[in-house]
């Protein structure tokens, strides 16, 4: 039975798109740096294209964003605020440590297993180690958390946190959690948007591994016409294609794979820069996430119906190899943007 | 210029939803405004479905709903579009 002290940091709970960018958006904000989510999305160049296979993983798949982690590091690097990281073998005392910081009055992020948040509905749960929240107090035997997906702050037994944060399998988060120690009340955040376009332009066209950026759109375009010889089934095949929505759509991505977040990032930085450049590149990136969300409705429709005829995968194949060139074009222009800013 | 929601509003919302969806046998006035429309028993729609609707409401009104977290609000029943659309036209 559980005798510590009920408590409440005054920490302001708020929904947002993603894990990742709106709980470090929460911290900064907590400690006194009113950035937004789409900005913190941007400064730490969230926006990539990855195609890729990995023995963890039975299919090919995708992913629309850095990597787990990169968000953090990429604020602390950019604006100076500093994390402090740990991970805990021992689980007691990877929640002892939870409990002592908010002895100290300090919200504590943790990486958990999404399946085991229960305050959400069971249909939007599945196992997926890289969920991210905030721990802002405790009542009885349950932790408060304030987790971006809830419309309130949520109360989650200690023993559902332990699992969690302890869940096995592939990218254990081990009790990883992380806090800021230091946030800079005014730091260069112009500098820092200018970086992360940039960054973000090189990433997305110049990073030599054809699995990443533009590359790895076109290699995505290419390979999934071999799709159909890869899967063990019809079934199969159509889990694997109805994932191309889910993953463009329904994981946190802000819609269209992070592309209006990315939209929306572009458009703030054209106010605190003065250049409406950006703006214009804010309305074309709307553009280009609305053709993802097409071949992701595509994709799902092709999954649902079993519609799986050459002609369609072929149809699927041009649509994301436009999405290619559109995108090249793109960030074609933005880094010469970028120059200027 | 401030949109109202209207009746008219809420029809041409069920038209628009029935028609992008291919549902011929149900008719706007079998859609409740109030009823949720991803339970079975009103029109049991599913998230790809309501990204479809999310696609129609764009082309037709030219308004974006962005994220998963904001549909799932928006798309929970007639009412709660109309309130969207007279929203966002009303920003315009």
């Amino acid at each position: 039975m559980n005798k510590m002290n009920d408590l409440v940091i005054p920490f302001e709970h708020r929904m947002f798109a993603h894990c990742e960018s709106g709980t470090v958006t929460g911290l900064l904000n907590h400690g006194g740096l009113p950035l937004t989510e789409p900005m913190v999305f941007g400064i730490s160049s969230g926006i990539l294209f990855l195609y890729f296979k990995t023995p963890a993983l039975p299919f090919p798949t995708f992913v629309v964003r850095n990597f787990p982690g990169q968000m953090i590091r990429g604020v602390s690097r950019r604006l100076g605020v500093k994390f402090s990281t740990a991970k805990y073998r021992d689980q007691k005392k990877g929640e002892d440590a939870i409990d002592a910081l908010l002895d100290k009055g300090i919200p504590v992020a943790c990486r958990t297993d999404f399946y085991y948040m229960d305050y959400l509905p069971a249909y939007m749960r599945a196992h997926f180690n890289f969920h991210y929240l905030t721990i802002v107090g405790r009542k009885g035997s349950k932790f408060l958390v304030s987790d971006c997906y809830s419309t309130e702050l949520a109360e989650l037994e200690r023993e559902s946190l332990r699992k969690g944060r302890y869940p096995g399998g592939s990218f254990d988060p081990r009790g990883f959690l992380f806090y800021p120690v230091r946030v800079p009340q005014n730091p260069d955040i112009d500098a820092a948007i200018r970086k992360g376009i940039k960054a973000a332009c090189f990433n997305m066209l110049r990073l030599p591994v054809k699995q990443v950026g533009v590359k790895g759109i076109r290699l995505f375009s290419k390979k999934i016409m071999e799709w159909p010889g890869m899967a063990r089934n019809e079934d199969h095949l159509s889990h694997e294609i109805m994932k191309i929505n889910i993953l463009l759509e329904d994981q946190g991505t802000g819609g269209a794979g992070y592309r209006f977040m990315y939209a929306t990032f572009l458009r703030q930085a054209s106010e605190k820069l003065n250049a409406p450049a950006l703006r214009e590149m804010s309305e074309r990136m709307m553009l280009v996430g609305d053709d993802w969300r097409r071949i992701s409705i595509y994709a799902a429709r092709m999954g649902k119906n079993h519609d799986f005829g050459e002609t369609k995968f072929r149809e699927l194949s041009e649509k994301i190899a436009r999405q290619a060139d559109a995108e090249e074009k793109f960030f074609t222009d933005l880094a010469r943007i970028a120059k200027t800013l | 210029m401030e949109v109202k929601v209207t009746r008219e509003l809420k029809e041409e919302i069920k038209v628009l939803i029935l028609e992008s969806l291919n549902i011929p046998d149900v008719g706007p006035e079998d859609i409740a405004d109030d009823a949720s429309l991803f339970e079975d028993e009103n029109l049991g729609l599913d998230s790809i479905d309501g990204l479809e609707i999310v696609m129609a409401l764009q082309e037709k009104y030219g308004v974006r709903i962005d994220d998963q977290n904001q549909a799932r609000f928006i798309l929970k029943s007639i009412d709660t579009i109309a309130e969207f659309i007279a929203k966002e036209l009303s920003k315009k």
